[in-house]
């Protein structure tokens, strides 16, 4: 997962959640040595505009608790899961990366019974920094790596 | 996580040895820096230096589990030759509901999941260990000439117990003794399905299990193969043969990985709502 720069989305700060049903993310990769994530709607990524209560940097899973207002002044806070800080630190995530009070705009494959927990599918940090969950380390092409003990 | 200091690697990994009670930590090789152009086979192989020491990434990816030709995983067989045992375990371990988390994966796991977590070897004068970042349980293969325990001496263990013999340049590898709990071989979480796009069956390993892997190094020594056939009459009227491949990461290093440090799982919302 690359590490790339963009514009914090101002305008989704209006919008506390918004749903939209993704084909493509048919393909979306799983994160998990822990446990399924068959209780995610894979099919599903719903847009999260919040406030970071707080950022659990562990094993097997780093979770980040984000609080969401609605257009109605009502507040959920959410629960989004990532992979293992593991195979995160090695595609460009550091454990400073969030702390409470930071404005983010997060992806998410949704629980499939609606209650407020996600798998990350991406997160733009305040500064405009997009992650991933976590993922395979970046890959080498053949021919790159050779003996060195 | 990028390293800087490839020269050390030998000297770590002797250390590592050291650490796990194999071998003393020794003074590294001399050289060892890696520049790109440097061929693998410009190290020597000895006894104990086979050229399999090193931190070993699967290939493969969770859209594309085979990997790149022609160094490709061989896919999982989509009607696997299933006793009626094999076929109603197989389907127990593809319902969520009955996967429990953090059961180590077993020896034919340990050298599959795709991508996300890398596999370090290291060899010894009498063994060879294979640790895997998300498990706490090495798989040591003896290499010392012994053979296994008695049957009535052998426990039953998550990876099974382990000799190694040389086949000119291929680490033949013959494993039996597993409990037959492990999650299933071809998953990645306990039970879990690779990706969305993934619905081969579950491939579940019994303690009748009967292992035999043949490592070589290929690709200019850049690729491990393995490759498993896996005996198991409790689950499988014939054998199930498999390569396996993992490319060389001189640049990562195996990190720490406790699967209990926070146990929440994916439809856990206890914290969300405190």
């Amino acid at each position: 997962m690359s590490m790339s720069r963009a514009r914090f989305p101002k305008l989704l700060r209006a919008v506390g959640v918004a749903a939209a049903v993704c084909a493509g993310a048919a393909l979306a990769p799983t994160v998990s040595a822990h446990h399924s994530f068959a209780s995610f709607d894979r099919t599903k990524k719903v847009t999260l505009t919040g406030t970071v209560k707080d950022f659990q940097w562990t094993n097997p899973h780093a979770w980040i608790q984000v609080t969401v207002p609605d257009d109605k002044g009502q507040a959920t806070e959410w629960g989004i899961e990532c992979g293992s800080p593991n195979m995160m630190v090695r595609t460009g995530w550091k454990k400073t990366a969030l702390k409470p009070g930071d404005q983010v705009v997060a992806v998410v494959n949704p629980l499939l019974d609606g209650r407020p927990n996600g798998s990350l599918v991406t997160i733009t940090l305040a500064d405009g920094t997009v992650l991933g969950p976590g993922d395979a380390p970046p890959p080498r092409p053949l021919g790159s790596s050779t003996r060195s003990q | 996580m990028q390293r800087a200091a490839r020269r050390s690697s030998g000297l770590i990994a002797s250390c590592l040895l050291a650490a796990l009670g194999v071998a003393s930590c020794g003074t590294p090789e001399a050289g060892g820096e890696s520049p790109a152009s440097a061929t693998a086979n410009a190290a020597p192989k000895t006894a104990t230096d086979r050229g399999l020491t090193g931190v070993w990434v699967p290939i493969g990816s969770f859209e594309d589990p085979a990997g790149p030709s022609p160094w490709s995983n061989t896919p999982w067989p989509r009607n696997p030759p299933f006793t009626p045992a094999g076929a109603a375990e197989s389907q127990r371990l593809d319902d969520h509901s009955n996967f429990t988390a953090c059961t180590p994966g077993g020896p034919v796991f340990h050298m599959w999941e795709i991508g996300i977590f890398p596999i370090q070897l290291l060899e010894a004068p009498d063994q060879i260990v294979i640790v895997r970042e998300a498990s706490g349980i090495p798989r040591r293969i003896y290499t010392d000439g012994r053979g296994h325990p008695p049957e009535d001496e052998m426990v039953a263990t998550w990876n099974g117990h382990s000799i190694g013999t040389w086949d000119g340049d291929v680490l033949v590898v013959d494993t039996v003794g597993t409990n037959g709990k492990a999650r299933a071989a071809n998953g990645v979480g306990s039970n879990a399905k690779v990706s969305s796009i993934d619905d081969d069956p579950r491939f579940p390993l019994s303690d009748q299990l009967h292992l035999v892997e043949r490592l070589r190094l290929v690709a200019n020594d850049e690729l491990l193969e393995d490759e498993l056939a896996i005996n198991d009459p409790k689950f499988y009227t014939e054998p199930v043969v498999l390569k396996h491949y993992f490319q060389r990461r001189p640049d990562i290093d195996i990190l720490e990985y406790f699967c209990g440090d926070n146990p929440r799982a994916g439809d856990d919302t206890a914290k969300a709502t405190p």
